[in-house]
């Protein structure tokens, strides 16, 4: 032994791996280097469920590319590899069907047929040899597209990202703004509850009562091989679900009120749609497209959503029974969710709602998904209580979005708690914060990852580049490319080496959708 | 925070203490050694004990020979051992607890996806000669503190071991803990479904990391996701070194210096 006077790195005690295998317990709760350690925990689950194109939303549960999903989780992806969250999208976005719809499954052919129900034998659709579903998820794309490309706008340009996903976004959002727009008042219809990504929300409760169940001898739930009974949909639900899956279909996935059985307007639907307009704007600015039409389409549905269902006497937004015209009031967290929308009028008394008696939002946390003093509030069953990740980290970038900013740190701080206690479970009960549902669940980690990533104070309308820990960017290309020298390795000879122009590692304005 | 060594060979510089100023410039940590047959590396021990003397740091040494402890033959095989024990020693003294001697199964002895394409050894004798090596290497490891990481190469230079996978199996069966699986970002590109996927799977085992680009040129010059790999070995709480062994494009010293500031721009852990 020597002594080395700059470093001794190793002195340093042998090398102990992690495994992918998240025991909770292994995770400190406090102490400096918990973050760190949540961190590096948030991306082993990332990388366990990638699947080398897509993100599994979990291994068992949900063994295929989920849309909505998918656009999470490239929001927290984009921290691990820039590249990997532009994938993410673009394998989604390659299972788009001719008419725009982005569809809710796309499945993994490598995957067994009868892994989840329904699958592919049930929906008979495809997009170009690729299994998917037939109906859609909120759109939260295009605001996952411009976060991507944020994080890293060298290597986002390199690949032609960008150019590439933005006629596909406005694909997606024409169908949803023309065929989805059921009764002419400019709002978007959803015409299943899994559309809603609230699947199984009390919300629902009232217009599905109307749809005749399938009697459950004709299906086999998969579901319940991976979850507790009590936790997920009964049995006449999920009847009454393939019932309007199974009408789609059969009408060849045609959208008319008439046609559809369930025909909701939904508030989280519209205002992620307003607020991924804001973000094609932005988009359209750096492929060199208009961006005037985005912004107008931003401030009609911003107007539509607002005029339409926003209920002033109680401070929600409530969905709307396309067929009924009536609005359907039960308080869930979809009603709050318009926070996302830059320039909300109602911003205020949306916030005022959330800290009240039904969502707690200062204590409650992730924010419960239906009114907890509501009688069928139940903190354990599937979007009928618990709090969901997802919803939270809607919750906080709207927060800062409106000025919240000292609100949405402390739920920035209540999120990353519950989960460095209860794992990167798919749900939580709001006031205990026990989890329930899946474990090493995607998109809580990515969201995790994106909270961790983003410092207390700055908020998502700095994010970007800044949230690649400042001036972190790949570079396009090699940049010494300049010459024709040989190399002087040992194993092998000197290549011949073009020449390539350098391609500088440029920034972009900091500005966000809204901003 | 990565470590990040470079072979020697890459390094210009007349000696060990030129070519470790201008790997400390350029924001290197340290230097990968090479180690020619005929106890060629134990005779530069003089050379490495001043180095180290004056604050050299050598963490690893990596073979370079034209035999192996694969071989075919069993002479060579003998001969490639007793070279691979004594460069175990070497470092183990001037690179200081847990230096690591690398050495991939064979290099350049058969390929199944050339000509011949049959071995003249069946899978089953391949089997029993790479666990007796690795047996006697392991054990002189442990021995001398050291560590032995065992290189799957891509299946146009070795036949034998292409994949992590196949590595831990062998490693496994030996059960030695000096033993370790040495990723190299070359080969992983051609032989593994997901480089990220098998490093999360080989985490236990993983004792080294060699990177070169898709190309084999340096990091930077290819198209391998920089990003992912990294965070990938942070993730799974890897704290050993990186090695940059490689061809380079472009003016040589140019190129090799902008190494450690490509891969430090790519490294998006979470800061310590």
């Amino acid at each position: 032994m020597t002594t080395s006077t700059r470093r001794s790195p190793l002195t340093a005690p042998p090398f102990t791996p992690t495994t992918a295998a998240l025991p909770t317990a292994a995770l400190s709760h406090t102490g400096r280097g918990a973050d760190a350690e949540l961190d590096r925990a948030a991306r082993r689950v990332l990388l366990t469920n990638w699947r080398g194109h897509a993100t599994v939303p979990a291994a068992r549960l949900y063994p295929h590319q989920w849309s909505w999903d998918s656009a999470f989780v490239a929001i927290g992806l984009r921290h691990l590899s820039p590249i990997r969250a532009q994938r993410e999208l673009e394998s989604l976005f390659g299972a788009q069907w001719p008419d725009g719809r982005v569809p809710h499954i796309v499945f993994d052919p490598h995957v067994p047929a009868d892994a989840y129900f329904p699958g592919p034998a049930f929906w008979q659709a495809d997009s170009q040899g690729t299994p998917t579903s037939g109906i859609v998820q909120p759109p939260a794309h295009a605001l996952a597209a411009w976060l991507t490309f944020r994080a890293d706008p060298a290597a986002a340009r390199a690949r032609g990202f960008l150019p590439r996903i933005y006629p596909r976004l406005v694909a997606w959002h024409r169908y949803l703004t023309t065929r989805r727009d059921l009764t002419g008042n400019g709002l978007v219809s959803i015409v299943h509850p899994w559309e809603s990504g609230l699947d199984n929300s009390p919300a629902w409760d009232l217009p599905l009562a109307r749809v005749t169940p399938v009697p459950t001898g004709e299906f086999t739930r998969r579901d319940l091989d991976h979850a507790a009974a009590s936790e997920r949909p009964t049995d006449t639900d999920y009847g009454r679900y393939v019932r309007l899956a199974r009408d789609y279909r059969d009408a060849g996935y045609a959208d008319s009120l008439s046609g559809h059985g369930f025909a909701v307007e939904d508030p989280l639907c519209n205002a992620l749609l307003a607020a991924g307009e804001h973000a094609l704007a932005a988009i359209a600015a750096e492929v060199g497209a208009d961006p005037a039409p985005h912004r107008s389409s931003a401030e009609r549905l911003t107007q539509d959503l607002t005029d339409v269902l926003y209920d002033r006497g109680s401070g929600t937004f409530f969905p709307r029974d396309a067929h009924t015209g009536a609005l359907l009031r039960t308080y869930s967290i979809g009603g709050l969710l318009p926070l996302i929308v830059p320039d909300l009028p109602v911003a205020g008394a949306l916030i005022e709602t959330a800290l009240g008696d039904r969502f707690r939002l200062a204590e409650a946390c992730p924010p419960p998904s239906y009114d907890l003093i509501a009688v069928d509030h139940d903190p354990v069953k599937y979007w009928r209580g618990p709090g969901w990740i997802n919803t939270g980290w809607l919750l906080w970038y709207g927060l800062h979005l409106h000025g919240s900013a000292e609100l949405a740190d402390s739920l920035r701080r209540r999120l990353l708690d519950r989960v460095r206690r209860s794992g990167f479970r798919e749900y939580f009960d709001p006031l205990t914060g026990i989890g329930h549902g899946t474990d090493d669940f995607s998109w809580t980690a990515a969201l995790v990852l994106d909270l961790l990533r983003t410092p207390p104070g700055t908020g998502p309308t700095s994010l970007g580049a800044a949230g690649l820990s400042g001036s972190r960017r790949i570079s396009s290309g090699w940049s010494s490319r300049l010459s024709r020298r040989p190399g002087v390795s040992r194993d092998d000879q000197p290549e011949s080496t073009a020449t390539a122009p350098a391609r500088p590692g440029t920034g972009t304005p900091d500005v966000a959708p809204g901003t | 925070m990565i470590k990040i060594a470079c072979q020697e060979q890459l390094l210009p510089g007349r000696t060990l203490q030129e070519k470790d100023a201008f790997a400390h410039d350029a924001g290197f940590d340290g230097i990968e050694l090479r180690a020619k047959g005929d106890h060629a590396f134990r005779d530069r021990l003089p050379e490495l004990r001043q180095a180290a003397r004056e604050g050299v740091v050598m963490p690893s040494v990596c073979v370079d020979m034209a035999h192996f402890f694969g071989a075919f033959d069993p002479k060579l095989r003998r001969d490639a051992i007793d070279q691979l024990k004594s460069q175990l020693s070497v470092i183990a003294e001037v690179g200081g607890p847990g230096a690591v001697a690398c050495t991939p199964a064979s290099w350049g002895m058969f390929s199944r996806r050339l000509p011949p394409f049959e071995p003249p050894r069946s899978e089953e004798e391949d089997r029993v000669v790479l666990l007796e090596g690795l047996a006697e290497l392991g054990e002189h490891a442990a021995r001398e503190g050291a560590i032995l990481a065992l290189e799957p190469l891509n299946r146009y230079e070795d036949h034998m071991v292409n994949r992590l996978d196949q590595a831990a199996e062998l490693i496994d069966a030996v059960g030695l803990p000096s033993l370790r699986i040495l990723a190299d970002t070359y080969h992983m590109n051609i032989e593994e479904d997901e480089p990220t996927s098998a490093l999360v799977a080989a985490a236990a085992h993983l004792g080294h990391v060699q990177v070169s680009d898709s190309n084999r040129f340096q990091p930077g010059a290819g198209h391998l996701d920089w990003a992912a790999l990294l965070s990938t070995l942070d993730a799974i709480g890897y704290d050993g070194w990186l090695a940059v062994e490689c061809r380079l494009r472009g003016e040589p010293a140019t190129a090799v210096a902008s190494i450690p500031g490509f891969l430090r721009r790519n490294d998006v852990c979470v800061p310590a």
